[in-house]
């Protein structure tokens, strides 16, 4: 087809092209558009180094999250399992440390290998037993949090929890930069390397992308599937633990907001600079216009309710870009 | 039976259509009187199922003009073909699979009470003497779901004539029934034929041409070449106006490729009931041909030998060992190749660049550190370069998403990924299918330059002309056997057709 239509109308070249650069940058122009905005109304206090330091360390936690998720979406499956996980995880690390007294780091090995072995699940489930994808990781979702309540009965731990373990989210151990700012960059830099640079990258964007094809050029989309499902349960153990370490107590369900979050951060990526299609560098960018919105929202003093608001909003913006951008990568 | 008398119900006239560079139709005519069963044959490709979608509305014709009942009407909706009383039944059924017979009967034209609820008593009291004429023994309440092929064929009649059809195209309909279920549409396409409803009949079987047509067209290359009726609609008449006088395309040079050394041998695999039972040697320097009608089993046949589907028997050896096709990833390894029959599907990830779908199959040859699996984009980059100079791909770069290239050239990138890795048996199903005249004769060199180099090539191809151009030896096969070899000089366009169409099918085994 060599000609588009938006409802019922046919495009003219021009506009095509228009609305190509649109989907294509529209989000990144967002964002500067945005931190430009709310430099202008508030001069004082958003454009500060602190402010955009402390805007960063807030989003860790949620690019970490997208992060991972972008390898469950690059395969061509989603993961709905990943908010649920994280509060498990969190309650699960204060629990091992302040009751069963593990070392820390022991603690997180545990914790980052029971995400593996989620995603493991999941994977297994959606490849070998053929349930979709949506289904399987709410179902595995909601089993979590089953677990998580059966595990805490419902009770946050708050108190002993030891200050080193505290310091893992708040301190600045790297020439003061927060640690969640070096996790992240760490992790979302791994994923980037994975993603582009390696031959498991190229996999995972074949089967995304078709996986048909994929299987026919002799690559194994069972288990590119599955380990796209691996590393996202990953990352949702380490969001649970810093935010665990963040708010100094495991709550059952700290992290289930981060669900929304990381899909708007991903969908609103997949439309940045690629035609619809899900990448690291498209989350980090989808993941900093949510919280740049967030923190322009509460420098002006909105009121929480509107968070929510700009945040289903901002999700079906997205989702809107992405299809468009691939839509006009068809035509 | 409708006369020639009757003042027709549809006429073609001189109708063209072009797809990108290629004419599917370079002019076809054709008459359908009241009553008449009206035989549409033709070699794959011919042009049938572009005139049969532009008379359902799906496309629109380039030149030439469509008349219904006279007056001459651009068809520009399937709802619009639906009001002209023309039906269409296709190969494969569309049903919406959760509702009963009567709701799929009714879908679209339902009756509704005076108070707005749609009206099933009187959907039924309508539809139930239709249903018992064309025979549906399924209760009209009862779901769709599990209906054999052949009662899904009379509710598809049934739905036809509900709406009144006036014209009822069939596309292959015997295709997937048995002998006896056969039978049995037969006597209703007489029976709608005496009740005044032309039937468009497209079949590969000419028995079943022979049997029931009065009248019979045939297209060959996207023209209508003749119309046989009477005494002149004869079996030698018909494959004689299907193949054409015209002598293959270009002076085929033929190798000594089965002198070379055996490098796969396929004995008896099966998987009933496309393929029943195939066996044939594979040699070093040589191209074999897979040829026959669309349906006979070598997209089939090929898919197993290469472990994209599981074979339920017969035994595989490459280069005298054992192989046992578990999955694409395991031939691959095992040093098979395959050019997939429907590129854009199950060839290349369209949004990716050349680069990144050349490299697909070479991920192994890439990696530049083992332990950390960093492939090295520079070798990704050679490898498409030396691709794009090998098979002289037209493309702005080696970053060129494959999904802008043009049909011939995407086919180059599926073929050059398996180039590099020059395994031992390269599969290429319809290696030109919706690829230009240029491009195809550059793939029909480069199978033969391969050849010369000790490449062993298995192609299957539906175009009887492509065979004889670039293969050594070509098995035709039918209903999931191979049911002629040719080999050497014997390769002709005419032969291969004659096989296809030899003895006519046998009808498959009653199934249960």
């Amino acid at each position: 087809m060599s000609d588009i239509t938006i409802g019922s109308r046919h495009l003219s070249p021009g506009a095509k092209a228009a609305l190509g650069v649109f989907a294509r940058y529209g989000t990144i122009i967002g964002l500067l558009a945005m931190i430009l905005a709310f430099s202008l109304l508030s001069p004082r206090a958003f454009p500060t180094v602190s402010n955009f330091t402390n805007v960063l360390n807030q989003a860790s936690l949620a690019m970490i999250i997208a992060g991972g998720l972008t390898l469950a979406v690059t395969v061509g499956e989603l993961d709905l399992s990943i908010g649920f996980a994280a509060s498990l995880h969190g309650i699960l690390v204060t629990g091992l440390i302040v009751h069963d007294k593990l070392p820390i780091p022991l603690a997180i090995v545990i914790v980052v290998a029971l995400g593996a072995v989620i995603g493991l699940i999941n994977g297994f489930i959606v490849t070998k037993m053929r349930v979709n994808s949506v289904i399987a990781t709410l179902g595995v979702g909601t089993i979590i949090t089953g677990c998580a309540f059966a595990y805490s009965a419902g009770v946050p731990i708050v108190s002993g929890v030891p200050e080193a373990f505290l310091q893992l989210s708040l301190g600045r151990w790297l020439f003061g930069i927060p640690n969640n700012i070096v996790i992240m960059a760490l992790v979302l830099g791994g994923l980037w390397v994975l993603v582009e640079r390696t031959d498991i990258g190229q996999q995972i964007q074949a089967v995304g992308g078709n996986a048909a094809a994929a299987r026919l050029a002799g690559i194994n989309v069972d288990r590119i599937k599955t380990l796209g499902f691996v590393i996202s349960g990953m990352c949702a153990a380490l969001t649970g633990i810093l935010l665990a370490s963040r708010l100094g107590s495991g709550t059952t369900s700290a992290a289930d907001s981060y669900l929304l979050t990381a899909f708007a951060a991903v969908f609103l990526g997949s439309a940045t600079l690629r035609d619809g299609e899900f990448h690291i560098l498209g989350t980090l960018v989808g993941a900093l216009i949510i919280a740049f919105g967030f923190n322009g929202l509460n420098i002006f003093g909105a009121p929480t309710f509107s968070q929510y608001i700009f945040q289903g909003a901002i999700l079906i913006v997205a989702v809107g870009l992405s299809s468009l951008g691939r839509v006009l990568a068809e035509s | 039976m409708g006369t020639p008398q009757a003042p027709p119900f549809v006429v073609v006239r001189n109708v063209t259509k072009s797809f990108g560079g290629a004419q599917a139709l370079k002019g076809v005519s054709l008459d359908i009187v009241p009553g008449e069963v009206h035989g549409l044959v033709g070699a794959n490709g011919a042009g049938k199922s572009t005139l049969i979608r532009i008379l359902a509305g799906l496309v629109y014709p380039d030149g030439g003009t469509v008349a219904i009942d006279g007056k001459s009407t651009v068809i520009d909706t399937p709802h619009h073909a639906t009001e002209l009383g023309m039906n269409f039944i296709h190969q494969e059924l569309a049903f919406v699979p959760g509702m009963t017979v009567l709701q799929n009967i009714m879908l679209g034209i339902p009756k509704r009470t005076r108070f707005g609820l749609v009206d099933w008593k009187a959907m039924a009291r309508e539809v139930a003497p239709i249903a018992e004429r064309v025979g549906i023994t399924a209760p009209l309440g009862a779901s769709v779901k599990g209906l054999s092929t052949a009662e899904n064929w009379l509710i598809n009649i049934c739905r036809a004539l509900v709406r009144k059809a006036r014209l009822i195209v069939m596309d292959e309909p015997t295709a997937s029934l048995s002998a006896s279920e056969s039978e049995k549409l037969f006597a209703i396409v007489r029976d709608l034929s005496a009740s005044g409803v032309a039937v468009l009949y497209v079949s590969h079987r000419l028995d079943e041409i022979l049997d029931l047509c009065h009248r019979v067209t045939v297209f060959r290359d996207g023209e209508s070449v003749k119309e046989l009726a009477g005494e002149t609609l004869t079996r030698p008449a018909l494959v004689e106006a299907i193949v054409g006088g015209h002598p293959p395309s270009g002076a085929p040079v033929r190798h000594a490729g089965s002198n070379g050394k055996v490098v796969l041998s396929v004995d008896g695999i099966a998987r009933p009931p496309r393929v029943r039972g195939v066996s044939f040697d594979l040699h070093e320097g040589e191209v074999l041909g897979l040829g026959g009608l669309v349906g006979a089993g070598r997209t089939e046949l090929v898919r197993l030998i290469y472990g994209a589907d599981r074979a339920d028997g017969g035994r595989i050896t490459l280069d005298g060992k054992p192989f046992a096709p578990r999955s694409p990833r395991a031939a691959v390894r095992a040093g098979f190749g395959l050019v997939p029959e429907e590129r854009r599907t199950e060839g290349l990830v369209l949004p990716k660049s050349i680069a990144f779908n050349v490299g697909l199959a070479n991920l192994d040859k890439l990696v530049v550190s083992p332990l950390l699996r960093l492939i090295s984009p520079r070798a990704r980059a050679n490898l498409a370069l030396e691709a794009i100079r090998a098979l002289a791909i037209k493309a702005q770069g080696i970053e060129t998403p494959v999904g802008r290239l043009s049909g011939g050239n995407q086919q180059k990138v599926v073929i050059g990924r398996w180039l590099q890795r020059a395994p031992r048996v390269l599969i290429l199903d319809e290696p030109t299918r919706g690829v230009d005249v240029g491009a195809r004769a550059e793939i029909h060199r480069l199978i033969r330059d391969l050849a010369a180099t000790g490449q062993a090539i298995l192609v299957v191809s539906s175009e009887p002309d492509e065979l004889p151009d670039v293969c050594d030896r070509v098995l035709v096969m039918a209903e999931g056997r191979i049911v002629k070899e040719l080999s050497g000089p014997a390769v002709t366009r005419g032969a291969i057709v004659a096989a296809s169409y030899a003895e006519g099918p046998n009808p498959p085994e009653e199934r249960p």
